[in-house]
Parts: structure tokens; sequence; C-alpha cells
């Protein structure tokens, strides 16, 4: 195991950011946390970092207790934090070397790993430059370079892509999977739920500091009743129509709305071809008709009542 | 690890352009200022005798540790004043005919009337108020240690010279260099906004990079030393370009005791730094507040240590002297001016013994708040 979180509480004043959590990390995992802003993941991962004091609980690192003299844990930690966290009056090559310097003293090492991280995160041509000239995007990619950079067993990022163009985040997506595939261990954390989706292989759904479902993302779909979301749109059909629709085998909820029908089913086959049949045997004209099958924020919504989005 | 950070902190200082212009650049524009101010007061190098009166009355009589003292200073070699002793009426009627800059009045303190303020005044004024600094100690330390007396009175045919020579020991007064020793004081101690700066980059509550480096394997108390000791090398570096630059390019004189000149401007830069540590482990705002903090703190301080106007100086060891042993920077001037004026070293270990318990205040302060080793809130 590498982190093992252990009921857990955070309160600031009145304000309960982490209620009672309990997790652990497995060795080799992309480990996702999920959830909307303000349901407590920078908290999380400031506690298990031992940044923050927290009211209860025990955190362990590599089966060891985390606290925060214990450098022989930390010195196999990597952090990509929030915030960017540069000094303005050093290079791009000048940060990662500063930072990756406070974990590794070999001098020769040290440059090889820093090249490594350069290359890795494609700053190669930026180098010599200075933070403050740099786009949001190469910021973001350097903050990275700067937490991985010392090759650490465990890699933690907390919304390493808040506001990184869509090119640039699929490109780091693909290098946090490149570290995961180099040996590392990886807690991710995010609210945009395609990224955890796309890369993470186990995700813990976070609310109001509460885990409200863990498992891989087939795991946590299974978990709610929807299967199947099938949606219509521009024709016209009659309030007989629509509740007959609805008492269609399979049909869980029928929501028409300005020219477009959302029709959720349960699990099971052929639901599409039943509504189908009923659009033909009705005589029903439709423009454009397609099926989805359910996101983590439908796994949300169910849950919550409320959308993972803001 | 130490030179790690060192060397890397030395690369973020020297290219922080806000705090290198707070610490150096405005202490250099500022001496340049008070030296265009001043030129035609250092300029008149050939010094001319003060005219001065003295009243001819029974104190007068009996003050014979006094008497000597202004006979010596005004005899041909010094020349500091050209005294007449005159009865009351006589010195009031020269003064209201501007024939003398003042006359004394031996008293109980004593006392200077003037009828107008200018440099030719302030020169009898700051006489009389060493004069009574000196007496006064020399008052403090008899009546503390009797036994002393003994020994004085076996030498008291030496008794008077011991005052006159702690007074004034390099002869002509420069009544200018107050000025400019304060402004040092004031620039050691800008130099808070590099410890200011340490702190701020030491605690995860303040800002990410700090987040960054307590989460690495370093000691947070290690690398905040490392990283404090570029600053203070920095900081120090400053100040002897601002001391070069004074005495080599401006012509202010230190007197000649160079050793303690550099000592005492790297206890001052300590205490800057320490300062500005202190402020910014303490005050939790934001940094423009602290920032304003330092500088309003530092202005006052200068302010009372007579950078603006020098009599203030004088008046508030003469009226509140507790004000003058709280603020560190009158204390770092007048180790300086100590060190100009006197050949005894005696204020000036008293005032570098009272700057260093500030710095051990300031860093003891510094020490607890740094050593919380997690936060309650980021
Ligand atoms: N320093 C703080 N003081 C008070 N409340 C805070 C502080 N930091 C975060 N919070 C609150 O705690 C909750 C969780 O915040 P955070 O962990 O930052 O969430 P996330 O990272 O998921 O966006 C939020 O309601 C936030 O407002
Ligand atoms: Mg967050």
């Amino acid at each position: 195991m590498i982190i093992g979180v252990n009921n857990l509480v955070k309160r600031y004043g009145e304000l309960l950011a982490v209620d009672h959590l309990s997790f652990s990390v497995k060795e080799g995992e992309i480990f996702g946390l999920l959830g909307p802003n303000g349901s407590g993941k920078t908290t999380v991962i400031n506690c298990i970092l031992s940044l923050l004091d927290y009211d209860k609980g025990e955190i362990e690192i590599f089966g060891k207790v985390m606290s925060p003299d214990a450098y022989h844990i930390k010195r196999d930690i990597g952090i990509v934090m929030q915030n960017i966290a540069v000094y303005n009056e050093l290079t791009v090559y000048g940060n990662i070397d500063y930072f990756c310097g406070l974990y590794i003293n070999d001098k020769a090492l040290r440059k090889k790993l820093v090249e490594e991280a350069i290359e890795f995160t494609g700053l190669s041509e930026f180098t010599k430059f200075y933070p403050k000239k740099l786009s949001g995007g190469l910021l973001r990619r350097l903050n990275i370079a700067c937490g991985i950079a010392h090759k650490p067993k465990l890699i933690i990022l907390d919304e390493p892509t808040v506001a990184v163009d869509p090119q640039s985040r699929n490109k780091i997506l693909e290098r946090i999977r490149k570290l995961n595939e180099q040996g590392s261990t990886v807690v991710y954390t995010s609210h945009y739920m395609e990224e955890v989706e796309q890369i993470c292989t186990r995700i813990m759904i976070l609310d109001r500091g509460k885990a409200i479902a863990t498992g891989t993302k087939d795991e946590l779909k299974a978990m709610i009743s929807l299967g199947e979301k099938i949606t219509v749109e521009s024709f016209a059909i009659t309030k007989q129509q629509l509740s007959d629709l609805r008492k269609l085998p399979g049909i869980v909820s029928v929501d028409y709305r300005e020219n477009k029908l959302v029709i959720k089913s349960g699990k099971g086959k052929n639901n599409l071809e039943s509504v189908l049949e009923f659009f033909k045997r009705e005589k029903i004209q439709f423009g454009k008709i397609f099926s989805e099958l359910p996101t983590l924020n439908d796994v949300f919504l169910e849950i919550t009542g409320k959308e993972l989005r803001d | 690890m130490f030179t790690h950070i060192f060397f890397n902190r030395l690369k973020c200082l020297l290219r922080d352009k806000m705090t290198i212009f707070w610490t150096m650049v405005f202490p250099l524009l500022l001496a340049t200022f008070y030296q265009l101010a001043f030129s035609n007061l250092t300029a008149n190098e050939k010094f001319q005798p003060v005219n001065i009166a003295v009243v001819d009355d029974e104190n007068w009589d009996k003050n014979e540790n006094f008497r000597q003292v202004l006979k010596d200073v005004s005899t041909a070699e010094d020349n500091l004043f050209n005294l007449q002793v005159i009865s009351y009426d006589e010195a009031e009627k020269l003064l209201q005919n501007n024939k003398i800059s003042g006359y004394i009045i031996v008293d109980e303190p004593i006392k200077l009337v003037v009828s107008k303020s200018d440099i030719n005044q302030s020169i009898v004024k700051s006489f009389i108020d060493i004069y009574m600094q000196n007496y006064s100690a020399f008052d403090r330390i008899l009546s503390e240690n009797p036994a002393m007396l003994k020994q004085l009175t076996n030498n008291t045919g030496k008794r008077q010279t011991f005052v006159y020579e702690t007074a004034f020991p390099g002869g002509k007064p420069n009544f200018v260099v107050n000025y400019f020793y304060s402004l040092i004081a004031m620039a050691c101690f800008y130099g808070g906004f590099l410890g200011m700066r340490e702190i701020n980059e030491i605690q995860a509550n303040i800002s990410s990079v700090a987040a960054r480096v307590n989460v690495a394997p370093v000691h947070k108390m290690k690398a905040f030393l490392s990283s404090s000791a570029a600053s203070l090398l920095v900081q120090y570096c400053e100040m002897l370009i601002l001391l070069s630059y004074m005495t080599f390019i401006l012509g202010v004189s230190f007197g000649n005791k160079f050793g303690y000149i550099l000592i005492t401007t790297l206890i001052g830069s300590i205490a800057g730094l320490s300062f500005g540590a202190f402020i910014s482990a303490l005050a939790k705002k934001t940094e423009g507040v602290k920032s304003a903090i330092l500088i309003l703190t530092t202005m006052v301080c200068s302010f009372l240590s007579g950078m603006m106007q020098q009599s203030i100086k004088y008046s508030i060891s003469r009226n509140v002297p507790f004000l003058s042993w709280i603020n560190p920077l009158n204390l770092l001037t007048d180790s300086f001016y100590c060190l100009y004026y006197y050949d005894t070293l005696s204020r000036y270990a008293i005032n570098i013994v009272v700057i260093i318990a500030f710095i051990l205040i300031f860093s003891t302060t510094t020490y607890f708040i740094l050593r919380r080793r997690k936060y309650a809130s980021l």
C-alpha cells in the first residue's frame, strides 16, 4: 500500500472540509480524486503531505506514519501543487534544478534528471526563459517538471491542468500516464471528469469532504441505475405518446424540452431498439438520435442530486 | 544542501529588482541627496568659532567641571567657541543684537538661550547635550559604584581632561555626519525586506514555493538558515557599498576605528534582517501590508534617531531617554556616532549590547513561529 488514509477529519473553524474520509492507494495505480470545486481535494492532499494540521485520523505513506519530519518518506514523493510554485528569478532550468536539488545531492545525477524532466515536459526550447515569459500552459508544465524531476515513487498532482488549453492538457495527461508506466504511483485530483476517466485506474468521488463512491470507472457506472441515455432532437410528440413512451419496459425517465427528448433507461440490452420501434409504430418524425453510456457526471448526479460541473 | 540553497538564493536575490532598489539604490540616492543638501555646510571645512556667552553667576563659579570643559573648547587649539563671561543683562543685549548665537545659564540642568534656529545654535546645543550626557553618565557611575570615587579622587587632576577627551577626541566636531549615520541605520533596517522575503518563502501558509520547500526532505530550519545566510551576505555587501560610497565619494567621515565600523555595520544588517523576519512572521497580513509596516516603522524610527532633523535625537535622549533605548535605529546611529566622537568604547558597547538584545528578541520570536511544523490553514 502506498497511501493509507484512515478516518481523516479536517475542520476550518465551523466548516467540515474533510468528513471521516478513509481510502488507500495501491502501488502502480493512477488514483483519481474527483470532485467539484470546494469538495476538499486540496485539503486532503495537504493533510496527506503533513502541511495541514488535521483534527482526527491516521495517515500512512509507504506503510509508515507520515509526519512533517518524515524525510525518508518525503524523499520519495513528488508534488505538483494546485498553485504554480516557482521562483520568478530563476530560469526554467534553474527552477527545476533547484527543486530537484532539494532531493538529489549528486550533481551529475541531478543534471541528468533535470534534463530528462525538461525533455519529458517538452520545455527544451525554453530552458533559459524566466517564468514571467512563459504562457499559462508552459508554466503548468514547468510546475509539473519541478515536482517530478527527482523520479519519485509517488507523484501527487493537484489539478495540474487548470487553465490549460486542450492540446497542452492532452500532452500533460499522456505524460502522467507515461510516468505511471515508468513505475510511479500517481494520485491525481481534478474536477474534470473527462480527465479522470481518461487516465485514472481507480477513482474516488468526493463531495463536501465525503467519499461518495470509489472504484474503477466501470464499477462506478455500474453502481447507478442508469444504463443508457438516448437523446432525440427536433421533432414533435404528443402528451399521450410521451406517457406511452414512459411505460415502455426498461425506461427510467423521459424528459422533453425545447424539441429535445432525453430518455434514460436502466441497465439491459436493446433499449435503443425498443425506442426506435416505438417511434416507427407511432409514426413519429425525428432528426438526430444518439445513445450514450453514463459518464461520471451521471454517477455524481445520481448520488448527490447535482451536477459535477460548476 | 547548504550551498545548493545558498547559491540559488543569491541568484534570486540579485535578480529581485524591487528589493535591491529598497535596500541599496534608495539609500544611495538618499545619501547623494543629503550630500547635496549639506554641501554648503561641509564645504565650510574652515570652522568659524561660534560666539557665545555664559552668564557669570554663583553657579558658574561653583561648577568647576563645566567651566573647565567650556574653557578648553574655547582655547586657540580647538576654538569651538568665542566665549565671553558676562552678566545676564549684557548677554541678553548681545543676543538681541545678534552679536552672539546664544548664552548659557549654568543651572540644573544647564540652560541655553537662543533667539533663532541655525547651525551655530545647534552646535552650542549639541555641545551642551554631549556634555550633559557624559556628565550624568559619570555621575551615575559614581553613585552606583562608590568605590570608583576613591580611585577618581586620587586622580582629580585628570578628571576634567577625561571628560573633555571623551567629548571631542577628534578635534572639530562635524555636525553633518549624524545624518549619514542614521541613514546607514535606515538602510540596515530596509534589509528587513530581505528578512521578510525569507519568511514568506519558508512559511507554507504564505507562499506556494514555501509549500514546495516544506514537502521536500529538507529540515525547515536548515533551509531557512541557508537562505537567510545568502540574504545577510547580500545585505552586508550592499551596506559596504553604501559605506564606501559615503566614505570615498561623498567624503563622509567615520573616524578611524575601521574594524568596529565594519562590525557595527554587520550587526546592523543582522538587526535589520531579523526585524523584517520578525514583522513578517508576526503580522498575519498580506505582503503589501507587511512592507508598509516595515517601511513605516523604519521611517518613524529613523525620524526619531534624527535622520531628518538632528535635534530630535537629542531632545528625545534628554526628555524621553526610554524612547532612545527602545529604538534600534537610534542605537545604531548612536553607535556610529560614538565610534566617530569618542575615544572610549563604553557608550558604544552599551549600544551594541542593546542592539544584540533586540536581535535576540526578533530572532527567537521568529524561531518559535517558524518552528510550527503544520499549519491550521493554507
Ligand atoms: N484556508 C482555508 N480556510 C477556510 N476554509 C478553507 C480554506 N481552504 C479551503 N477551505 C474550504 O474548504 C473546502 C475545501 O476546499 P479545497 O480543499 O480547496 O477544495 P478543492 O481542492 O476540492 O477545490 C472549501 O469549502 C473551501 O472553501
Ligand atoms: Mg483544490
